[in-house]
């Protein structure tokens, strides 16, 4: 247990991957944001998505977590098994960090009705419609989602090459595309729609938890059998 | 003595070709050994899969008795940083010291300390952007820092310059004196670290071609120097490895381990003996190695075979029948 806890400071020791990096292009984003906003004229309320910014990052760190990290970790005699929880714990660390940041952010806004410009780059209606508590698990999710993406898409990468990797990509896309045809044919996209706007963001948030957890499932077996 | 390294039919295939080749060792308790061998002989894979970073096709590897795949317990008294290990991105020198001491049990700081001043590595500088040789710093400062029980260096002088080096060379000494372990050392620059090991392991196109003490394996050829004919009488008979001459004086390398009787007939005809050194042998070694395999001939005709009972005689001759040699005289065996 210890050695797995270690290997969340290994991740941790460069302070830049997980903190400076992602926050620096949060504060970019607002500020560029902001700077906007505050050269357009006004009427009606102005959103960003901007915020999404931090979120893309996390699958940059889920890529280099394995392309980089992990043949250290195993330099550093560490279990594949230690490598992969502690991983995953740090990105929930790091996801959390965002989510509080994203959290505090939105209360300012709401506080400040928008930075004074009715301006909203945190609290995007939608995902604020079920209260603060949703909100923040839908970014926590968000994050962790992108990470894992990134992490297990660098293992297929790391245990089978590239052509594999865009094998399975493009399998995933056509499965979509085969999903969204078989949708069209059963003329069920108002029912889609009506499950999305009743379910609301929690049920976004569920669904895209569960497809977290498989697609991090998925790259443990890869990871056990993968070389530095 | 105990054997920390227990490998056994090991054999490693990528597609067609096979990097490692039906191994089998037994590396002991506190040695420091030498895995020597060409580039691309199997070395690094061989490390690898000792120490469960890489896989084998078959065979078996055992790590003080267990098996090191995923066995936390065998991986942390286990230190192998390869040539040309990654270190995670933006990761500078500090950072990767601060890392290993959170995995390695008997880290020592000072060690550690002390051998960057040394090499004067620049320790706010990104890896990436390190020289070759101060890549290398990095590797051999955490393998010596590490004082694992079994330390791998492979190709640890990479780069590095002549000082660098014999700082590696000196500290590792030092430091084994002080701490025993088991070092497996693997090198091309074989007749520089000679004078460190104990134990020569050779593998040449992922077989083990030598696995001998390295006094045994330098005694299985000479060098006989003096005059030229005195020395071409001499010589005749024997198998000739190399043969220089500069006017009247011939030096000619011939294999096997001289006789009393060679030695007194050396001294009537006034010829010198001299060593023959480490890197020579394992060249030969090598290339014999290659001409059997050209000639798909894996026993007989090698001039490998007669060495390896040569090797025998050296170990129980010369030996004083120490219980140690007379083991080694059993064990020495050159495939």
């Amino acid at each position: 247990m210890s050695r797995t806890v270690n290997v969340v400071r290994m991740q941790l020791v460069n302070k830049q991957t997980f903190g400076w990096v992602p926050l620096a292009i949060l504060v970019g984003a607002l500020a560029v944001t902001l700077a906007i906003w505050a050269m357009v004229p006004d009427g009606g309320a102005l959103y960003s998505g901007g915020a999404q910014a931090p979120f893309w990052y996390f699958a940059v760190i889920g890529v280099q977590a394995l392309t980089l990290t992990f043949p250290f970790s195993q330099a550093m005699s560490v279990t594949r098994r230690e490598f992969y929880l502690g991983t995953l714990l740090t990105a929930a660390l790091a996801a959390a960090v965002l989510t509080v940041v994203f959290l505090v952010g939105g209360f300012v806004e709401q506080a400040t009705d928008g930075w004074g410009m009715n301006g909203y780059f945190f609290t995007f209606p939608w995902i604020w419609d079920a209260g603060a508590p949703v909100a923040a698990a839908f970014y926590f999710v968000l994050s962790m989602l992108s990470f894992v993406a990134g992490f297990t898409g660098a293992t297929l990468y790391k245990r089978f090459g590239a052509f594999w990797l865009v094998v399975v990509s493009v399998g995933l896309v056509l499965v979509l595309i085969a999903a969204a045809w078989l949708v069209t044919r059963a003329g069920a996209w108002s029912d889609v729609m009506g499950w999305l706007l009743t379910s609301g963001v929690g049920g976004l948030t569920a669904v895209l938890a569960g497809i977290t957890v498989v697609v991090a499932l998925v790259a443990f077996p890869l990871l056990r059998r993968a070389v530095p | 003595m105990t054997s920390v390294i227990e490998v056994e039919h090991l054999t490693k295939r990528y597609g067609d070709t096979l990097a490692v080749d039906d191994v089998s060792l037994a590396l002991e308790k506190d040695a420091i050994y030498g895995l020597l061998g060409r580039n691309g002989a199997g070395k690094t894979t061989l490390m690898s899969i000792l120490t469960a970073q890489g896989f084998a096709t078959s065979g078996s590897v055992r790590i003080f008795g267990q098996r090191p795949y995923e066995n936390a317990a065998v991986l942390q008294r286990m230190c192998f940083v390869r040539e040309g290990q990654k270190y995670p991105d933006d990761a500078k020198p500090w950072h990767a010291f601060r890392m290993a001491r959170l995995f390695f049990p008997n880290w020592d700081q000072d060690v550690c300390d002390s051998l960057v001043a040394q090499f004067q590595l620049p320790m706010n500088r990104t890896i990436k952007k390190l020289s070759r040789g101060q890549l290398s710093a990095v590797g051999v400062v955490i393998g010596l820092a590490s004082r694992a029980e079994i330390t791998f260096f492979d190709e640890p002088y990479l780069g590095l310059d002549a000082v660098a080096r014999q700082i590696f060379y000196d500290r590792l000494l030092e430091d084994y004196a002080e701490h025993p372990r088991t070092v497996l050392l693997s090198s091309h620059l074989i007749d520089e670290v000679a004078n460190l090991l104990e134990r020569v392991v050779v593998i040449d196109a992922g077989r083990i071609v030598m696995d001998a003490e390295t006094d045994a394996v330098r005694d299985l050829a000479s060098t006989v120097v003096g005059d030229a004919d005195a020395v071409e009488r001499f010589v005749v008979g024997r198998e000739v490895l190399h043969r220089e001459s500069l006017g009247r004086v011939a030096s000619v390398t011939v294999l096997g381990t001289l006789t009393d009787a060679d030695r007194r007939a050396l001294a009537e005809a006034r010829l010198d003996v001299a060593p023959v050194s480490l890197q020579q042998l394992v060249v030969r070694t090598t290339q014999a190695a290659a001409r059997r395999r050209a000639a798909g001939d894996t026993e007989a005709g090698a001039w490998g075979m007669e060495s390896a009972r040569d090797a025998a005689a050296v170990g129980a001759a010369d030996g004083g029948a120490t219980p140690d040699t007379t083991r080694t005289a059993e064990k020495g065996v050159l495939r």
